[in-house]
């Protein structure tokens, strides 16, 4: 045990569901690969049991069979029922600091959630591609504005968000919060801003108080106290695993002001209750 | 034994109430000791701040002193340990003002309470690369003080050339250039005088781990950025890193405690 021993702070919290996780590899950073196993046996170690997942082969080159990948893995790996031991106690190496910290979190198989991933660059294709995830169970879909390079007052994201809304899918979107919620407003829409920064959380307050459909991931929310000044039945967790660390949201979370109940409700309840 | 040797002291124009979470923040994670800058100093104006933290410090050490304060460790009356004090301050320089920068150097300094100087490049919006950051940290560098010095992206880089013209500098790269840390890598390697420090609001995945495995880790430190980011943000991407002990320790405090001669050893 080090003096960075972020398991003994996070202590039993688990997380049911974590609204930003991907599978794929971004070709101009030299991140991870974002293999699908490696993905699950990421959530494994940190007792995430269950990925709303998108595909960045989707969001940067083919939505199509992007999102059939991740149809493919959540059936795999479905909510409720038996799931495909895909994630073995020895694909997750336990950490060399403190050994027990993966053991029995490593038997933990997460289930996913398949999330529909359309690219704002090709708005007639995206509304035909949500036509094609909603009969195959989706029920939410993720948008990718910056790797896209697409600002929120393009035409394809208000014609998306139409769609998203009409339909009553979940909109997960990255993007500044202070610019993306605009083409949301005034349309009933069920939205998670996946990038909100606490720089930004003023802005994010003010919004959500006349959009209740508006949430946001606690991700970027790491200021002392912005997760305590978010209505908690507004907050979910997300991680952007494998991209980003996991276990900062995750220790952010524990070592919060949040009672227990608010604490279940961001680590999952939320989510299930706009996921369904 | 923790040594944050990036936090601050003071108010925020975000949305946010932290002037007070230092001390409770600190335990939360524990952080033994931090080094603070006024925020009032880094935002607007560094003899003003400099002035309040100053105040601040010394009824911290008169509380200390009487034993009624939070921020103490002892309080007895016995020879205090260094690690008796929870909070050190640095005297924030504003390159733009070195007449203030030289006069306030030489008033907090000797105090003992005051071990280190900041700058921050951007709200003076003075490169790391400028005459004026050059001519402040000649001053620093004249007064025997390690400077934290804001970098971000590649103007690591710039600090990291800066401080090799001046020699006996010893400078702390803030953020250790934020997304730009693979930079970060390249200046500290580059000038054995700069030290990192690995604060960011953000946690890319393996940030830590790559900085570790290319950096000399005599030279790595450990921060924060609290009040305005909360420990955890740091704590988890170095806990990501599985880091062995012996690495660990001398991030958390030992570099910290030889860079800045806290006098503490153990």
């Amino acid at each position: 045990m080090t003096a960075f021993d972020a398991r003994k702070l996070v202590g039993e919290l688990e997380v049911t569901l974590d609204v930003d996780v991907l599978v794929g590899a971004y070709p101009d950073r030299d991140g991870p690969p974002g293999t699908p196993e490696s993905v699950l046996g990421t959530l494994a170690e940190q007792r995430i049991r269950t990925g709303a997942i998108a595909s960045l082969r989707a969001a940067l080159f083919d939505m199509r069979s992007g999102n059939d990948e991740v149809l493919t893995l959540a059936s795999a790996h479905p909510l409720d029922g038996r799931r495909e031991p895909l994630v073995s106690p020895e694909t997750v190496p336990p950490s060399p600091s403190d050994a027990s910290a993966a053991g029995p979190m490593a038997a933990i198989t997460p289930a996913v959630v398949p999330v529909g991933t359309v690219d704002l660059r090709d708005p007639v294709g995206a509304v035909r591609e949500i036509d094609r995830l909603v009969p195959l169970g989706v029920k939410a879909i993720r948008l990718f504005p910056d790797e896209q390079g697409v600002e929120a007052g393009f035409p394809s994201v208000r014609h998306v968000a139409r769609k998203a809304a009409a339909l009553g899918l979940v909109v997960l979107t990255g993007g500044d919060v202070r610019r993306f919620w605009q083409p949301f407003s005034g349309l009933d829409a069920k939205v998670v801003f996946l990038d909100t920064h606490f720089y930004h959380l003023g802005d994010f307050l003010v919004i959500a108080a006349d959009e209740p459909g508006f949430h946001t991931s606690t991700r970027l929310l790491n200021s002392p106290d912005a997760l305590e000044t978010v209505p908690p039945d507004r907050l979910l967790y997300g991680s952007r695993t494998p991209h980003y660390e996991p276990v900062v949201p995750l220790l952010r979370l524990a070592t919060s002001g949040l009672n227990p109940h608010e604490i279940a409700a961001v680590a999952g309840g939320n989510a299930k209750r706009l996921l369904g | 034994m923790i040594i944050d040797v990036h936090a601050h002291w003071g108010p925020w124009f975000f949305t946010m109430d932290v002037a007070e979470a230092n001390l409770a923040t600190m335990d939360r994670y524990g952080i033994d000791i931090s080094i603070v800058s006024a925020t009032e100093a880094v935002i607007y104006d560094a003899a003003a701040g400099n002035r309040a933290l100053a105040s601040w410090l010394a009824v911290q050490d008169e509380e200390r002193s009487a034993g009624t304060g939070a921020s103490s460790r002892s309080g007895d009356g016995s020879e205090e340990h260094p690690s008796a004090r929870r909070h050190f301050g640095y005297v924030t320089i504003n390159p733009r003002r070195l007449a203030e920068a030289e006069r306030d150097l030489s008033e907090y300094l000797p105090t003992g309470r005051f071990v280190g100087v900041k700058i921050h490049t951007d709200y003076t919006r003075s490169p790391a690369d400028s005459r004026r950051v050059r001519d402040a940290l000649g001053l620093v560098a004249a007064a025997g003080v390690p400077a934290l010095v804001h970098t971000w992206g590649a103007s690591v880089l710039d600090l990291a050339q800066t401080c090799l013209d001046i020699p006996g500098l010893r400078v702390i790269a803030g953020h250790m250039g934020a997304d730009g840390f693979t930079h970060a890598i390249e200046a500290a390697n580059a000038c054995d005088r700069l030290y990192l420090e690995p604060c960011y609001s953000h946690a890319p995945t393996g940030r830590i781990a790559q900085v570790v495995a290319g950096t000399d880790t005599a030279r790595l430190l450990f921060g924060t950025d609290s009040t305005l980011i909360d420990p955890a943000s740091v704590v988890g991407a170095l806990a990501a890193a599985n880091l062995d002990a012996e690495t660990a320790e001398a991030i958390a405090w030992r570099n910290a405690a030889q860079l800045f001669d806290l006098g503490i050893t153990a």
